[in-house]
């Protein structure tokens, strides 16, 4: 009895602390929820306002209006999928020969792509824009997708993966006389689904989230992204601020790669553990 | 190398690979040899006139006092966010991990994080902190008597900011590798050790954290790369690199030395430096992740 | 089979998604237009275009709002190589040395012989065509000029005890009145402040001091920074001075500060004049506007030229050009550049329109508007340190004087130790420019 009093205590003391973190965590984006239903006025009230107003349609609207919000949208969604997409197909292509076949060159071969990680972005950026330019692909949907193709996190992922696989399988289909695209598109692709859908996530938010890519690479307001649009509402507004209406944008951007996320949370946890454990 | 399971298909993996090797070729690596290239020369805005000046672009940044405090501040914002951001993910996946009801919810209510960009975060932390009207200046204002708290005079609360903010953004993804580490834990082993008379705690150092180590290099190679890279844009966002430098990470340092200030030999060799120092790291973690990848077999 | 199809027909649509990327259709004549205009002041520049676009229908301008003074610069710098730069840029006069240097584009004064016509150039405002000149040429059209001023609330000051027709006229004055300011207990800072990093060119020039040798880089190159002397020492340790003492709270790098001014946290505020329109809207107290503040025993100079102007890019069609030329003409039209200095509080450039806002008594209306002429047009305009700064890497360069005043506030440096390290980075960026330009 006395047992079960303690295990009771304990759990409610574990709900306790998890409770608190969950609402430290959310504060933040309560915060920024609040502030984009104030009014511009209400968004400099001082002690601030932690309750909602009723402005957030207006503010909405403003955002809307201001910063062409609908195209930015589309583009972000458009690069953000079509990336996340490519970027998989190319991981599982290459996945599936490292892990199936011998071939010369192999080692290196593999290290190249390992190299992805270590030249993010940044660093390579002016060549990389200057390579952009010599292709006249600057504000084009070009510049903004195809030099994220490469993908070491969706390389490793499906590796590990089919490392694990036995090797009956791929013997099997063999002997049943199936080719090895044959195998790769019926038998690996379809067990990869949780993989893919974990990928999937990870390329949609590493390709949302991007800002600094597209603020060099765009020349007009049509090739805007999201993550521009907000800087186009913050940094540069001459007067304060108007907090109102950047947060009304903030919550719009945060939407998409929660979506996202929560959609495909269950094949995203799984698709990670398979890929830590042993 | 495993064996090979499709004999006889001498081209296909080549041709498997092809698309990944041509953007690698194409975008990485060719760009990045440029940008070697680039590092030895100065020249004009417009590329009117460029000279080529040998390694002094190098003996540059290494006796530039300006460059050592990008590194600094580096060094204290990556581990700031690695090392908080993963011991409090870690305690929380800990939590979670926990037999109780409702792990779901909590499951949803605390990753989410993972889905908010780092501009919008950025943002997010920037009002919240902004200095004569933001929420915590005047809580902090209330609670102290009066103290008025300005991270835009003060580099060390703006590094403490901007790098909470960072944390706060990773928090979902770190605790989300963790626990899918954590529930790889057979609780045989636990219970083992429990049984010899181990505290949990102790069982914790001895049992779960050893197991955890492969996914503890594989966050600390994310989080690294992420507090090296993927933060500019919270950082344009919040303090572009003030006060007096204090938060211009070296990734935004080569920006405003490339971009703004329009010396691209100068940030080119800014570039060379951030590689080689990522690829040690990476080299050390794909040692662990190629380990245990064989060891798995 | 299927699956193999599937995969096939995703690749396919995906290569088509990304082949069917429109490219801008070509209008009759398009005149693409890059410039730093943002909040309310985009609303008064699109509204002009679109008033020029629709007399105009053979041509289109396009503005495009292309990130801060810094990214706008930057991004013409890097589009130009690649034929991808607009017909004009806006450039704020930072970047004006980089644009002269730049063998980009075609100054502005040579525009109507090219094209047949004449024009008066003499209708401009001498002061802001003084800092756009090279050689007593036009080189870029002026457009949006404004200079520093000092804003103060009335209601603080008359709150405090201070009489609000009264502002602090001295940096003298700016500590004594802080002081009474403080202890009425107001408010917690008194003022703040803009572009720091401008403010102290400002305080130099009105003072008459040069910033940099060669004139100011005016009649060569500039060889060094001259600013670290006494009087440079001065004005820094003033203000660091000032804001150990609470008076003075540092208020980022461009208009960060205003909203503390508008919420009414502050007494005063030094800020560029373009920020006038803005603040008066924003505001529920009384605003006055005064003269910089000066450092008395000093010779008299005068506050010199901000904000931006246009230049025109090379290599343009004769049928983009003339479209070009046109809107330019626009711009000065008395009633477009009436239009513009009422939206914003950036100066009318030219001096008939100066002269209309004056009949149809434009100031005696609202003398809030009147103070930033009269700084300038008061001041003296014969000397090298009252025209204005020209220096190649002047956005490096400014980015290193912020950091020092950031730094000096911290208490992390001395105020001249702080000046002295700028000055140096500085000097090394004036050799490589010196280097690069082989003159």
């Amino acid at each position: 009895m006395s047992k079960m009093t303690r295990k009771t205590r304990h759990d409610i003391f574990i709900h306790a602390i998890l409770i608190l973190l969950v609402m430290v965590l959310a504060f933040p984006v309560y915060f920024a929820l609040i502030t984009s239903t104030l009014s511009f006025q209400e968004s400099y009230q001082y002690p601030p306002k932690l309750i909602p107003g009723k402005q957030f349609m207006s503010n909405f609207q403003e955002v809307w209006d201001r910063i062409n919000m609908g195209r930015l949208f589309f583009n972000s969604t458009f690069i953000s999928i079509i990336v996340a997409i490519v970027k998989t197909i190319l991981a599982l292509l290459a996945a599936f020969a490292y892990t199936h076949f011998k071939f010369r060159g192999q080692g290196l071969l593999f290290s190249m792509c390992m190299i992805t990680q270590m030249l993010p972005l940044p660093v390579r950026i002016v060549p990389t824009y200057q390579l952009m330019a010599s292709f006249n692909w600057i504000n084009s949907y070009y510049a903004l997708t195809v030099p994220f193709f490469a993908s070491t996190t969706g390389l490793l992922l499906f590796r590990q993966f089919y490392l694990t696989i036995p090797k009956d399988l791929p013997d099997a289909a063999r002997v049943d006389g199936a080719s090895p695209m044959r195998y790769f598109l019926q038998i690996l692709v379809p067990i990869s689904k949780t993989n893919i859908a974990a990928l999937f996530v990870i390329e949609f938010i590493f390709m949302w989230s991007q800002y600094l890519w597209p603020l060099i690479v765009t020349t007009t307001a049509e090739m805007r992204v999201v993550q521009i649009g907000i800087k186009m509402l913050l940094a540069s507004e001459q007067i304060a601020p108007e907090w109102n209406v950047v947060m009304a944008a903030t919550v719009i951007v945060m939407l998409p790669p929660l979506v996202v996320l929560m959609l495909l949370r269950k094949s995203f946890v799984q698709g990670i553990a398979m890929q830590t454990s042993k | 190398m495993q064996e090979d399971r499709f004999p006889g298909h001498k081209f296909l993996p080549y041709l498997l690979i092809a698309p990944s090797i041509a953007v690698i070729i194409v975008f990485l690596i060719g760009p990045f040899v440029q940008s070697i290239r680039e590092s030895l020369f100065v020249s004009t805005p417009f590329g009117t006139k460029t000279i080529y000046v040998g390694l002094r672009n190098y003996v540059r940044l290494f006796s530039s006092p300006d460059y050592r405090s990008s590194v600094i501040a580096t060094f204290k914002f990556s581990a700031f966010v690695i090392i908080g951001g993963l011991s409090i993910s870690l305690a929380i996946a800990q939590l979670l991990n926990q037999k109780i009801k409702g792990v779901g919810f909590y499951q949803v209510a605390l990753i989410w994080t993972y889905a908010i960009s780092p501009t919008v975060a950025g943002v997010i932390w920037a009002s919240m902190f902004a200095p004569a009207t933001g929420l915590i200046p005047y809580i902090v204002s209330k609670l102290s008597g009066g103290y008025t708290l300005n991270w835009m005079t003060n580099g060390n609360i703006a590094l403490f900011v901007v790098a909470t903010a960072a944390t706060w953004k990773m928090l979902g993804y770190n605790i989300i590798f963790f626990l899918a580490g954590l529930q790889n834990v057979p609780d045989e082993f636990l219970e083992a050790a429990q049984m010899d008379g181990a505290g949990s705690w102790k069982a914790f150092w001895r049992i779960t954290f050893p197991m955890l180590s492969p996914t503890t290099s594989f966050l600390l190679f994310v989080n690294m790369l992420y507090a090296f890279f993927q933060v500019f844009g919270l950082i344009d966002i919040m303090t572009r690199g003030g006060p007096g430098n204090a938060t211009e990470l070296l990734v935004y340092k080569l920006y405003r030395d490339g971009f703004i200030h329009l010396n691209t030999g100068f940030a080119s060799a800014q570039s060379l430096v951030i590689f080689l120092v990522i690829s040690v790291v990476a080299i050390i973690q794909l040692r662990i992740v190629t380990q245990k990848a064989i060891y798995s077999r | 089979m299927k699956l193999r199809k599937n995969f096939l027909i995703i690749l396919i649509l995906t290569l088509c998604l990304l082949l069917s990327v429109g490219t801008a259709l070509a209008k009759p004549v398009t005149i693409t237009f890059w410039h730093a205009m943002s909040g309310s002041r985009l609303g008064v520049l699109e509204s002009i275009i679109e008033s020029f676009n629709a007399a105009h229908p053979d041509l289109e301008v396009k503005p495009l709002f292309t990130g801060s003074y810094a990214e706008t610069l930057t991004k013409y710098v890097t589009a130009y190589p690649t034929g991808t730069a607009p017909n004009i840029v806006q450039v704020y006069e930072v970047g004006t040395q980089t644009m002269i240097d730049s063998d980009a584009i075609i100054p502005v004064y040579k525009i109507p012989e090219m094209l047949g016509e004449t024009w008066d150039w003499a209708q401009y405002v001498i002061p802001i065509t003084h800092y756009y000149s090279v050689d007593g040429n036009l080189w870029s059209m002026p457009f949006n000029s404004s200079t520093a001023m000092l804003y103060y609330n009335k209601d603080i000051f008359k709150a405090a005890g201070l009489d609000p027709n009264k502002p602090p006229t001295t940096w003298k004055e700016m500590e004594e009145y802080g002081e009474k300011i403080l202890a009425s207990g107001v408010v917690d800072h008194v003022y703040s402040g803009g572009w720091p990093d401008w403010i102290f060119e400002q305080t130099l020039a009105y003072n008459d001091h040069l910033y940099a040798d060669n004139d100011n880089g005016r009649t060569g190159l500039a060889k060094k920074v001259v600013f670290n002397d006494d009087f440079g020492y001065m004005v820094f340790d003033t203000w660091v001075r000032l804001h150990k003492k609470g008076i003075y709270i540092y208020g980022g790098v461009e208009y960060e500060a205003n909203s503390a001014f508008n919420a009414g946290q502050i007494a005063m505020l030094i800020q560029s004049t373009s920020s006038l329109a803005g603040i008066i809207k924003a505001s529920k107290f009384k605003v006055g506007t005064s003269f910089l503040p000066r450092f008395e025993g000093y010779p008299v100079g005068n506050s010199v030229i901000g904000g931006g102007s246009l230049w025109i890019t090379k290599g343009q069609s004769d049928e983009e050009l003339r479209g070009v030329w046109e809107f330019l003409k626009y711009l000065s039209r008395e009633d477009i550049a009436i239009k513009w200095h009422k939206g914003t509080g950036y100066f009318p450039a030219s001096s008939g329109a100066l002269k209309t806002l004056l009949d149809e008594g434009w100031f005696s209306a609202d003398q809030t508007y009147l103070t930033a002429f009269l700084q300038i047009l008061a001041g003296r305009r014969d000397t090298a340190a009252s025209t204005g700064v020209r220096l190649g890497p002047f956005v490096a360069m400014r980015d290193l004087f912020r950091a020092a005043l950031e730094k000096a506030i911290a208490g992390e440096l001395s105020p001249k130790d702080a000046l002295d390290k700028a000055a140096e980075k500085m000097n090394a960026l004036l050799k490589d420019y010196a280097e690069l330009y082989g003159k």
